[in-house]
């Protein structure tokens, strides 16, 4: 009798011991994750999450668009010349490859902003929404980095020189927002960077060179 | 008084039955377990389960739909590459073009792409935070994501990924809490940052100063992991994101590939 109630004993120990260490496990695991956020920061990553979803839609919809042209031509039995120069000509333009004309903003830096923090002023652009961003005569591929010391900044081979001027096409008024607003990055800089000062100016019409890099991939092959 | 002889406590040890000490165990592992539940349930106890849990609930289901847009994106991408292809014929204009769009498409980072590479893992410090220290320096943030890829580029590499993310011309790589977006893609730590690139890629990346001050600020001051690998061939993913241009469009005072001055402001 007295036996069976330790075994009993034991396997109540046993089986408890089992859950919680499922549930710590799984607790870790989640861990890594959406269980180290805020509700606060839950909230963002939902608007952006919601933001990218909406963005790939109308991707969706365009492209099926495209692929409805180019199927109605194949069974016409037409080359598809037309639709290849379209889909070349946004394609370019979208990389970098093609000069771009349209609205944004340009930012005139003066005064001296290390490399890090020009790319920290690139990366919130690209966040905003920016879609073709340069730095003086220098159209920004994901391979432009800024380098160099505070007083000789570089892009490639390029000196940026001092005051120096990063140009960005997008919804002027997303991007003087975004960039101006309390917390943003001009005020995260003006802290970091006092000796710099950084004027947002939106313009109605921008002009960005093409890129003088050759992006195509030389080690890489295409993945079949 | 009695005085016990020295084997008295061996004996008694002996009397105790082997389920007893089974059970001791059992309930010694129980009470760390308990404590290693509670510890890691404390700082989160701030946030109330029925507040973050519908919003943990609707971040998952987003990240489930955007996988599946994606997914879709790039079968209809496929297709219409197919279709191109075969509606070239014998026609040169075509062909031409048809070679001008997968150039594009490559430079772009619209096809995956294979070949000699190295994969970095960042993986967040398992030190003991010091006092004075913050905390968040022990965990691996956007910033050292975008270092890391920023190194990358400038040591000559052609292609970049971050956990299945391709970088783009317009990727933005932000922080979420002590989590990393990129793309608007919420990664999971560890961060693989992939990159296809020259053979001696990480000879080059070994030799930058950049990299090595890296290394010496985040993995020898805060303990930052960082693990690199030379598989024999690395994989990147094609980019599925948007590239339809709302503001900017073509220069139309400018042939294809012909420069433009920069950043000027037409009349």
């Amino acid at each position: 009798m007295n036996k069976r109630r330790n075994q009993l004993s034991l396997a109540v120990v046993a089986f408890v011991l089992g859950v919680l260490v499922v549930v710590q496990l799984r607790a870790q695991e989640a861990g890594n994750g959406l269980d180290q956020l805020t509700p606060t920061e839950l909230t963002v990553l939902v608007g952006n999450l919601n933001t990218r979803n909406d963005q790939l839609r109308a991707e969706i919809a365009t492209t099926q668009a495209e692929l409805a042209t180019l199927q109605a031509s194949d069974a016409r039995g037409d080359t598809s010349v037309g639709q290849l120069q379209a889909d070349l000509a946004r394609v370019r333009a979208w990389t970098g490859l093609d000069p771009v004309i349209g609205s944004g903003v340009r930012i005139t830096v003066t005064g001296g902003l290390d490399a890090g923090s020009v790319e920290d002023l690139i990366n919130e652009l690209r966040n905003a929404g920016a879609e073709a961003i340069a730095v003086n005569d220098v159209r920004i591929e994901p391979n432009s980095i800024v380098d160099g010391p505070l007083d000789g900044l570089l892009i490639g081979n390029t000196k940026l020189g001092d005051p120096f001027e990063v140009s960005a096409i997008g919804n002027p008024e997303t991007l003087t927002g975004s960039l101006t607003r309390a917390g943003g990055i001009v005020a995260q800089l003006a802290a970091t960077a006092p000796s710099a000062q950084l004027i947002v100016t939106p313009v109605d019409m921008l002009r960005l060179p093409a890129t003088t890099e050759d992006l195509v991939p030389v080690h890489g092959k295409p993945q079949l | 008084m009695t005085i016990q002889p020295a084997s008295a406590p061996r004996s008694r040890l002996r009397r105790i039955p082997s389920w007893q000490i089974t059970l001791g165990l059992a309930l010694l592992v129980l009470g760390f377990v308990v404590v290693a539940q509670l510890q890691s349930d404390g700082p989160r106890a701030l946030y109330a389960s029925d507040e973050r849990g519908p919003l943990v609930e609707t971040a998952i289901g987003l990240q489930t739909q955007q996988d599946a847009l994606k997914a879709q994106i790039l079968a209809l991408r496929t297709q219409i590459s197919d279709l191109e292809t075969k509606g070239q014929g014998s026609v040169a204009a075509a062909t031409d073009l048809g070679q001008r769009l997968q150039d594009a498409r490559l430079a772009a980072g619209l096809i995956g792409l294979q070949g000699p590479g190295i994969v970095l893992q960042l993986r967040d410090s398992e030190q003991t935070v010091l006092p004075g220290d913050n905390p968040n320096e022990y965990l691996v943030t956007a910033s050292d994501v975008r270092t890391v890829v920023e190194q990358l580029w400038l040591a000559g590499a052609e292609g970049v990924a971050v956990n299945g993310e391709r970088i783009t011309t317009g990727t933005a790589i932000l922080d979420i809490g002590g989590t990393v977006l990129v793309n608007s893609a919420y990664l999971a730590p560890p961060y693989q940052i992939s990159a296809i690139g020259p053979p001696d890629l990480l000879d080059r990346l070994s030799a930058s100063i950049g990299f090595r001050t890296f290394v010496q600020n985040r993995a020898q001051a805060f303990g930052i992991h960082i693990d690199v690998a030379e598989p024999s061939e690395v994989s990147l993913p094609a980019y599925a994101g948007t590239i339809t241009l709302r503001y900017a469009q073509p220069d139309p005072s400018a042939g294809a590939g012909g420069p433009a001055p920069a950043g000027s402001t037409p009349p």
